[in-house]
Protein backbone atom coordinates (compact mmCIF):
# COMPACT_ATOMS: atom_id res chain seq x y z
CA UNK A 1 0.00 0.00 0.00
CA UNK A 2 1.56 3.08 -0.94
CA UNK A 3 1.06 6.64 0.62
CA UNK A 4 -0.96 8.54 -0.85
CA UNK A 5 1.69 11.66 -0.12
CA UNK A 6 4.59 12.12 2.07
CA UNK A 7 3.77 13.20 5.36
CA UNK A 8 5.45 16.61 6.62
CA UNK A 9 8.32 15.64 8.70
CA UNK A 10 8.08 18.10 11.73
CA UNK A 11 10.91 17.34 13.73
CA UNK A 12 10.62 17.28 18.14
CA UNK A 13 12.42 20.03 20.03
CA UNK A 14 15.91 18.75 20.53
CA UNK A 15 16.20 18.08 24.22
CA UNK A 16 18.45 15.52 25.59
CA UNK A 17 17.91 14.48 29.59
CA UNK A 18 18.05 11.86 31.78
CA UNK A 19 14.57 10.04 32.97
CA UNK A 20 13.93 7.36 35.38
CA UNK A 21 11.48 4.93 33.84
CA UNK A 22 8.79 4.14 35.69
CA UNK A 23 5.88 1.94 36.15
CA UNK A 24 2.04 2.38 37.16
CA UNK A 25 -0.68 0.02 35.93
CA UNK A 26 0.97 -1.52 33.49
CA UNK A 27 2.05 1.66 31.63
CA UNK A 28 5.66 2.70 31.19
CA UNK A 29 5.60 6.27 32.48
CA UNK A 30 8.66 8.45 32.65
CA UNK A 31 10.01 11.72 34.84
CA UNK A 32 13.12 13.36 34.76
CA UNK A 33 15.78 11.84 36.94
CA UNK A 34 16.65 15.97 37.96
CA UNK A 35 13.21 15.97 39.77
CA UNK A 36 14.09 12.96 41.87
CA UNK A 37 15.47 13.03 45.25
CA UNK A 38 15.31 9.20 46.46
CA UNK A 39 13.51 6.21 45.53
CA UNK A 40 12.63 4.56 48.34
CA UNK A 41 10.39 1.15 49.78
CA UNK A 42 6.89 1.66 51.31
CA UNK A 43 8.49 1.72 54.66
CA UNK A 44 7.78 4.86 57.34
CA UNK A 45 5.00 5.92 55.58
CA UNK A 46 2.12 6.84 57.90
CA UNK A 47 -1.44 6.94 56.11
CA UNK A 48 -3.09 10.46 55.64
CA UNK A 49 -6.83 10.63 57.02
CA UNK A 50 -7.54 14.01 57.50
CA UNK A 51 -11.39 14.16 56.66
CA UNK A 52 -12.13 16.95 54.34
CA UNK A 53 -8.74 17.00 53.29
CA UNK A 54 -9.09 13.67 52.18
CA UNK A 55 -12.39 14.02 50.60
CA UNK A 56 -10.63 16.73 48.19
CA UNK A 57 -8.19 14.87 47.18
CA UNK A 58 -8.59 11.27 47.59
CA UNK A 59 -5.50 10.54 45.80
CA UNK A 60 -3.08 11.37 48.87
CA UNK A 61 -2.54 8.00 50.64
CA UNK A 62 0.31 8.75 52.51
CA UNK A 63 3.26 11.30 54.40
CA UNK A 64 6.39 10.63 54.72
CA UNK A 65 9.11 12.26 57.32
CA UNK A 66 12.68 12.65 55.70
CA UNK A 67 15.30 15.06 57.62
CA UNK A 68 12.96 17.03 58.75
CA UNK A 69 10.25 17.89 56.08
CA UNK A 70 7.28 15.81 55.30
CA UNK A 71 6.09 14.74 51.84
CA UNK A 72 2.43 14.48 50.88
CA UNK A 73 2.65 10.90 49.03
CA UNK A 74 0.18 10.60 45.86
CA UNK A 75 -1.05 7.33 44.82
CA UNK A 76 0.35 7.59 41.00
CA UNK A 77 -2.51 5.24 39.47
CA UNK A 78 -5.29 7.61 41.48
CA UNK A 79 -3.34 10.52 39.59
CA UNK A 80 -3.69 9.03 36.51
CA UNK A 81 -7.31 7.80 36.72
CA UNK A 82 -6.49 3.99 36.27
CA UNK A 83 -7.41 0.89 38.69
CA UNK A 84 -6.12 0.68 42.12
CA UNK A 85 -2.16 -1.05 41.40
CA UNK A 86 0.22 -2.50 43.35
CA UNK A 87 2.44 0.18 44.71
CA UNK A 88 6.05 -0.93 46.07
CA UNK A 89 8.26 2.13 45.40
CA UNK A 90 8.32 6.13 46.56
CA UNK A 91 9.57 8.27 44.28
CA UNK A 92 10.14 11.05 46.77
CA UNK A 93 10.50 14.47 44.31
CA UNK A 94 13.34 17.26 44.80
CA UNK A 95 12.77 20.84 45.47
CA UNK A 96 8.60 20.14 46.04
CA UNK A 97 7.12 18.30 49.41
CA UNK A 98 5.71 15.66 46.76
CA UNK A 99 6.15 11.53 47.02
CA UNK A 100 4.88 9.60 43.99
CA UNK A 101 3.81 5.80 44.94
CA UNK A 102 4.45 3.76 41.26
CA UNK A 103 4.61 -0.31 40.85
CA UNK A 104 7.99 -0.38 40.25
CA UNK A 105 10.87 1.74 38.85
CA UNK A 106 12.79 0.43 36.12
CA UNK A 107 16.03 2.05 34.74
CA UNK A 108 17.34 5.77 34.02
CA UNK A 109 17.67 6.57 30.58
CA UNK A 110 18.73 9.06 28.41
CA UNK A 111 16.20 10.57 25.68
CA UNK A 112 16.85 12.93 22.72
CA UNK A 113 14.07 14.70 22.17
CA UNK A 114 10.70 15.75 23.72
CA UNK A 115 7.30 15.44 21.35
CA UNK A 116 4.48 17.55 22.26
CA UNK A 117 1.35 16.07 23.67
CA UNK A 118 -0.49 16.10 20.16
CA UNK A 119 -3.36 18.66 20.62
CA UNK A 120 -5.79 16.08 20.16
CA UNK A 121 -5.27 15.00 23.32
CA UNK A 122 -7.59 17.64 25.25
CA UNK A 123 -7.98 16.51 28.80
CA UNK A 124 -6.48 16.10 32.41
CA UNK A 125 -3.53 14.72 30.37
CA UNK A 126 -2.36 17.68 29.07
CA UNK A 127 -1.33 18.88 32.71
CA UNK A 128 0.03 15.25 33.77
CA UNK A 129 2.49 15.41 30.78
CA UNK A 130 5.28 17.43 29.88
CA UNK A 131 5.68 15.69 26.38
CA UNK A 132 6.06 12.01 24.51
CA UNK A 133 9.38 10.51 24.04
CA UNK A 134 10.17 8.00 21.72
CA UNK A 135 12.31 5.25 22.66
CA UNK A 136 13.28 2.28 20.37
CA UNK A 137 9.84 3.01 18.53
CA UNK A 138 8.10 2.84 22.33
CA UNK A 139 6.31 6.52 23.04
CA UNK A 140 7.17 6.87 26.83
CA UNK A 141 4.99 9.99 28.30
CA UNK A 142 7.03 11.76 30.83
CA UNK A 143 4.89 13.64 33.57
CA UNK A 144 4.98 17.03 34.60
CA UNK A 145 6.23 16.13 38.49
CA UNK A 146 4.82 19.30 39.57
CA UNK A 147 1.10 18.02 38.18
CA UNK A 148 1.04 15.25 41.19
CA UNK A 149 0.02 17.59 43.88
CA UNK A 150 -0.05 21.38 42.08
CA UNK A 151 -0.22 24.51 43.94
CA UNK A 152 -4.30 25.14 44.57
CA UNK A 153 -3.73 20.68 45.92
CA UNK A 154 -1.00 21.85 48.21
CA UNK A 155 -2.91 25.05 49.43
CA UNK A 156 -5.62 22.93 50.28
CA UNK A 157 -3.53 20.08 52.29
CA UNK A 158 -1.24 22.76 53.90
CA UNK A 159 -4.65 25.04 55.08
CA UNK A 160 -6.30 21.74 56.44
CA UNK A 161 -3.19 21.22 58.86
CA UNK A 162 -2.44 24.36 59.81
CA UNK A 163 -6.40 24.23 61.21
CA UNK A 164 -5.41 20.95 62.60
CA UNK A 165 -2.37 22.00 64.27
CA UNK A 166 -4.65 25.01 65.82
CA UNK A 167 -6.98 23.13 67.06
CA UNK A 168 -4.65 20.70 69.11
CA UNK A 169 -2.09 23.52 70.52
CA UNK A 170 -5.20 25.57 71.47
CA UNK B 1 -12.58 27.09 -5.45
CA UNK B 2 -13.40 23.51 -6.23
CA UNK B 3 -16.70 22.93 -7.83
CA UNK B 4 -18.56 20.76 -5.46
CA UNK B 5 -19.31 18.00 -8.78
CA UNK B 6 -15.48 17.77 -9.16
CA UNK B 7 -14.52 16.89 -5.58
CA UNK B 8 -12.55 14.04 -5.03
CA UNK B 9 -13.35 11.67 -1.26
CA UNK B 10 -11.57 8.58 0.57
CA UNK B 11 -14.68 6.24 1.46
CA UNK B 12 -13.56 4.46 4.23
CA UNK B 13 -15.37 1.35 5.67
CA UNK B 14 -16.86 0.66 8.61
CA UNK B 15 -18.50 -2.95 9.57
CA UNK B 16 -21.11 -2.63 6.52
CA UNK B 17 -21.30 1.27 6.00
CA UNK B 18 -19.06 3.68 4.53
CA UNK B 19 -18.29 6.89 5.05
CA UNK B 20 -15.91 9.53 3.31
CA UNK B 21 -13.38 12.34 3.85
CA UNK B 22 -12.65 15.05 1.23
CA UNK B 23 -9.60 13.53 0.37
CA UNK B 24 -7.37 16.84 0.37
CA UNK B 25 -7.69 15.91 3.82
CA UNK B 26 -6.02 12.74 3.60
CA UNK B 27 -2.50 11.96 3.34
CA UNK B 28 -2.03 8.02 4.10
CA UNK B 29 -3.91 4.78 4.22
CA UNK B 30 -1.32 2.90 6.74
CA UNK B 31 -0.96 -0.74 7.49
CA UNK B 32 -2.40 -1.72 10.88
CA UNK B 33 0.59 -0.71 13.34
CA UNK B 34 0.94 -1.45 17.14
CA UNK B 35 -1.32 1.61 18.78
CA UNK B 36 0.38 2.96 21.79
CA UNK B 37 -1.55 3.44 24.95
CA UNK B 38 -1.11 5.72 28.03
CA UNK B 39 -3.30 7.03 30.80
CA UNK B 40 -5.32 9.75 29.24
CA UNK B 41 -9.12 11.26 29.33
CA UNK B 42 -9.63 12.35 26.15
CA UNK B 43 -13.13 10.45 25.08
CA UNK B 44 -12.49 8.68 21.17
CA UNK B 45 -8.64 9.25 21.24
CA UNK B 46 -7.49 4.92 22.11
CA UNK B 47 -3.60 6.14 21.70
CA UNK B 48 -1.05 6.61 19.37
CA UNK B 49 0.95 6.02 16.15
CA UNK B 50 4.43 6.63 15.42
CA UNK B 51 4.41 7.40 12.03
CA UNK B 52 8.35 8.68 10.44
CA UNK B 53 9.11 10.08 13.70
CA UNK B 54 5.85 11.87 14.32
CA UNK B 55 3.40 10.91 16.93
CA UNK B 56 -0.26 10.84 15.66
CA UNK B 57 -3.06 10.64 17.79
CA UNK B 58 -5.10 7.37 16.75
CA UNK B 59 -9.10 8.50 17.19
CA UNK B 60 -11.52 5.72 17.20
CA UNK B 61 -14.62 6.97 15.00
CA UNK B 62 -16.05 4.61 14.81
CA UNK B 63 -17.71 3.98 18.51
CA UNK B 64 -19.59 7.12 17.51
CA UNK B 65 -20.51 6.58 13.93
CA UNK B 66 -21.10 3.12 14.04
CA UNK B 67 -21.43 2.48 17.24
CA UNK B 68 -19.84 -0.08 19.49
CA UNK B 69 -20.48 -3.13 17.38
CA UNK B 70 -18.30 -2.27 14.41
CA UNK B 71 -16.15 -5.28 13.34
CA UNK B 72 -11.94 -5.19 13.93
CA UNK B 73 -10.58 -2.08 12.90
CA UNK B 74 -7.45 -3.20 9.86
CA UNK B 75 -5.86 0.00 8.44
CA UNK B 76 -5.34 3.88 9.82
CA UNK B 77 -6.44 6.34 7.52
CA UNK B 78 -4.41 9.44 8.15
CA UNK B 79 -6.05 12.84 7.59
CA UNK B 80 -4.97 16.04 8.41
CA UNK B 81 -7.19 17.70 11.18
CA UNK B 82 -7.78 21.12 12.15
CA UNK B 83 -7.40 20.91 16.11
CA UNK B 84 -7.80 24.76 17.83
CA UNK B 85 -5.51 26.41 15.41
CA UNK B 86 -3.40 23.85 14.45
CA UNK B 87 -3.33 21.67 11.21
CA UNK B 88 -2.56 17.72 12.24
CA UNK B 89 -2.62 14.39 11.74
CA UNK B 90 -5.02 12.20 13.03
CA UNK B 91 -5.30 8.29 12.49
CA UNK B 92 -8.79 6.99 11.57
CA UNK B 93 -9.03 2.82 12.52
CA UNK B 94 -11.43 1.95 9.67
CA UNK B 95 -12.33 -1.98 8.63
CA UNK B 96 -10.56 -2.55 4.83
CA UNK B 97 -9.90 -0.93 2.17
CA UNK B 98 -10.92 2.61 1.35
CA UNK B 99 -11.70 3.86 -2.43
CA UNK B 100 -10.85 7.43 -3.91
CA UNK B 101 -13.59 8.48 -5.58
CA UNK B 102 -15.68 11.06 -7.45
CA UNK B 103 -19.32 11.95 -6.30
CA UNK B 104 -22.11 14.30 -6.45
CA UNK B 105 -23.37 15.45 -3.46
CA UNK B 106 -26.95 14.96 -2.37
CA UNK B 107 -28.26 18.02 -0.37
CA UNK B 108 -28.49 17.60 3.66
CA UNK B 109 -31.46 17.53 5.37
CA UNK B 110 -30.46 19.47 8.26
CA UNK B 111 -31.37 17.06 10.31
CA UNK B 112 -27.56 15.03 9.91
CA UNK B 113 -25.21 15.59 13.14
CA UNK B 114 -22.86 18.11 13.08
CA UNK B 115 -19.66 16.33 11.91
CA UNK B 116 -21.59 15.57 8.70
CA UNK B 117 -20.70 17.80 6.24
CA UNK B 118 -22.16 16.41 3.23
CA UNK B 119 -23.84 13.09 1.53
CA UNK B 120 -22.37 11.65 -1.91
CA UNK B 121 -24.97 9.67 -4.10
CA UNK B 122 -23.11 6.35 -5.19
CA UNK B 123 -26.10 4.57 -6.86
CA UNK B 124 -28.55 3.11 -3.84
CA UNK B 125 -25.56 3.80 -1.38
CA UNK B 126 -25.80 7.54 0.15
CA UNK B 127 -22.54 8.19 2.04
CA UNK B 128 -21.90 10.50 4.59
CA UNK B 129 -18.75 12.78 4.68
CA UNK B 130 -17.59 13.19 8.16
CA UNK B 131 -15.95 16.52 9.32
CA UNK B 132 -13.21 14.72 11.49
CA UNK B 133 -12.44 18.14 13.29
CA UNK B 134 -15.97 18.91 14.09
CA UNK B 135 -16.34 15.19 15.29
CA UNK B 136 -13.43 14.76 17.60
CA UNK B 137 -14.25 18.72 18.97
CA UNK B 138 -17.77 17.19 19.84
CA UNK B 139 -17.21 14.47 21.37
CA UNK B 140 -14.01 16.39 23.64
CA UNK B 141 -16.39 18.50 24.76
CA UNK B 142 -19.41 15.80 25.94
Amino acid sequence: MKPLKHLRSQPPQPAREDVIVFAVGGYKLAIAAGAVKEIRGMDDLHPFKLGGISAQIAKLKYTLERNGATYFVIDAAQHFRLPASKASRVMVLRNIPTGVLVDSTDRIMEISALHALPPAFTHEERGWYRGLAVVNGLVVPVVNHNAFLNGAELEIVRAGLERVRVVVTA
Amino acid sequence: MIAEADKSYVLFPLGEKRFALRAETVTELARPDSVQTFPHRTPLLTGVLVRRGRIVPVCDVAQVLVGPAAPPRKFYLIANCKIGARQELTAVPVTGECELASAASVPLTGSEPAYVSGMLSFGNEIVAVVALEKLICAEATA
